[in-house]
């Protein structure tokens, strides 16, 4: 007894400085992820206040949740934004990359390159601002536009059936650059000699892409996939900054819901309740999409 | 073989066509907001196409600095992302390093702890968050946010995978000179991986500089406020529902000049960085 003691004592000293490197590291998961994840249970089956006592009210908040019709409408929200975005940011870069890989002129393509990567880096503040500011009624470039024709201008961040598209087409300007950069990573790694084989047996360009680029390409598709299905769970910094009262029915999404019934009205109970159930979604989609992916971290 | 080099110059047309309008789809949006940014008040609210000043004026950043008082708000925002960024380089790399090491006492559980926060976004545990920082009294100060995502799982695996592409034998021979642990790893691995550091350090600071849901969840005095809270009420006015217009579309779009100048700057002098850090980035999520 007292001999394995002291072994476990020689390890844990010969191991000392990794154990002080790797610490502040562990205090902040432990602070900042595990604890709050815990404390978020327990929260979420609680009637909770910040001062006096909190009780425990069972399932009461899931229940709550499940009944209110808010819930729902943001639900929906969230799966057709989602899908949305899934779907566009994954395909039209996609096909973005395979046109720019054509491009044999160096400079124009480097040049390209780092223009539609640029959004990508500005945060949605930046390109909410931007794209409200370019769509507004008040010397906006689309209306200064419409206005060349002699069009009315349209209040497009005041109409309900502007709204979602207006969401995801910023969303598809912000992020497609980005997306499109890691296919091209993928075409650059791609074997040259295997184009080359090609040629010889005399297919073209067309064919090459069809056959070639593409079934290379699926790979990074499932991980974009997956990035995407991600980030549209977790979407609330672009509904923060875009949303409005007249438009908020058709764009509320599940974070935005959150943070509302929690850090405004301070319902912290029942926003508890339902980040766990966004949260073990979360958990089912990234593991069904996973498997049917086949692909595994 | 006539045929194919008529098809193909038509591809080359309509292809270089496609790139180009998609090309002046980014840049023209950028290109709006950098001429209105130098109107003039009233020029900011004509109704005309502006890709470039009529009467060139500063009036917008000098409202933007002395009326909307935009300095503070920056000044924050450098606070915060040049401590965070160091903080975190520092301690991912520490923790990085620790995961190479073999079967020390305890490594599978503290490697466990550190991937598994991995599958837990930041937005889904903000409301125990938001409990947590109350409770700490952090509450409406800086610190809050930079130490709120100081550490990331993913910086720590990609320091992880660089230090494990630096020989062993370098370790070794130190090792039998005589040096310790600590002068190991600071005086062998963390110069040979500033590359590595070098890629966390321009993600980081992309994302402090950026930060804004833990700025709108923890600060609430204006004096604290950083740049993207400060910029998010200058910018996104809520002029469908107020009859008033305080701030003019130039000073606007100012303030969206000055928050993206650092990052174009960082962005010039690091490309390379970025698109390497890209592609780890996407494997690692």
């Amino acid at each position: 007894m007292k001999k394995s003691i002291e072994k476990l004592w020689l390890s844990f000293n010969k191991a000392r400085v990794l154990y002080l490197l790797v610490l502040p590291s562990l205090i902040f998961f432990i602070i900042f992820t595990y604890f709050p994840l815990f404390d978020g249970i327990k929260i979420s089956f609680q009637d909770f206040k910040f001062v006096g006592k909190s009780s425990y009210v069972g399932f009461e908040n899931y229940i709550e949740a499940l009944y209110t019709p808010g819930f729902w409408r943001v639900f929906r929200n969230t799966i057709i934004i989602g899908f949305s975005n899934v779907i566009l940011t994954a395909f039209i870069p996609m096909l973005l990359a395979v046109l720019l890989n054509e491009v044999k002129f160096g400079i124009w393509k480097r040049f390209s390159q780092t223009i539609i990567y640029l959004p990508h880096i500005f945060s949605w503040v930046i390109v909410g601002g931007i794209w409200i500011f370019i769509l507004s009624p008040n010397a906006g470039l689309i209306n200064a536009v419409r206005s060349l024709f002699g069009l009315d201008p349209i209040y497009y961040m005041a109409k309900e059936i502007y709204a979602r598209p207006i969401i995801i087409g910023s969303n598809l300007w912000k992020q497609s650059g980005y997306v499109c950069i890691l296919y091209l990573a993928t075409i650059a790694g791609i074997n040259p000699t295997l184009y080359e084989a090609a040629m010889i047996d005399g297919a073209g360009t067309l064919k090459r892409t069809l056959y070639i680029t593409v079934p290379e390409l699926l790979n990074t598709l499932k991980i974009v996939l997956l990035l995407n299905i991600m980030g549209s769970l977790r979407m609330f910094n672009q509904i923060y900054v875009m949303r409005n009262e007249v438009i908020a029915q058709k764009i509320d999404v599940l974070m935005y819901y959150v943070y509302e019934r929690g850090l405004v009205q301070f319902k912290i109970g029942y926003a508890a309740a339902i980040s766990m159930i966004i949260f073990s979604l979360t958990l089912i989609i990234t593991l069904i999409s996973k498997r049917s992916l086949k692909y595994s971290i | 073989m006539k045929r194919t080099t008529i098809g193909r110059g038509l591809f080359l047309i309509i292809n270089n066509s496609i790139l180009i309008t998609l090309v002046l789809t980014m840049i023209i949006p950028l290109l709006n907001v950098l001429a209105v940014s130098f109107t003039t008040d009233m020029e900011s609210y004509e109704n005309t196409i502006k890709l470039f000043p009529r009467q060139p004026s500063l009036i917008g950043y000098i409202t933007l600095f002395q009326r909307v008082a935009i300095l503070r708000p920056f000044l924050n925002n450098i606070f915060v992302t040049v401590i965070g960024t160091f903080l975190h380089v520092v301690f991912c790399a520490m923790a990085g390093y620790v995961l190479t090491k073999e079967n020390f006492l305890g490594k599978a559980i503290i490697a466990a702890l550190i991937i598994i926060p991995n599958m837990l976004p930041f937005e889904m545990i903000i409301i125990p968050v938001f409990v947590t920082v109350k409770k700490l009294g952090l509450m409406d100060t800086l610190w809050s946010i930079i130490l709120i995502k100081v550490i990331s799982t993913f910086s720590i695996l990609l320091m992880k995978n660089y230090f494990e592409g630096i020989p062993k034998s370098l370790e070794e021979s130190a090792f039998i000179d005589g040096a310790g642990e600590y002068a190991i790893f600071f005086k062998i691995y963390v110069p040979l991986a500033v590359p590595g550091m070098t890629t966390i350090t321009i993600f980081q600071f992309v994302a402090l500089w950026n930060q804004l849901l833990p700025a709108v969840l923890f600060l609430n005095s204006p004096e604290k406020y950083t740049l993207q809270i400060a910029l998010k009420s200058l910018v996104v006015s809520q002029e469908l529902t107020s009859t008033t217009q305080s701030v003019a579309n130039n000073t606007r779009m100012a303030g969206i000049v000055v928050a993206i100048i650092p990052l174009i700057l960082l962005y010039i002098f690091a490309q390379k960085y970025f698109i390497k850090g890209i592609m780890v980035g996407a494997v690692k999520e």
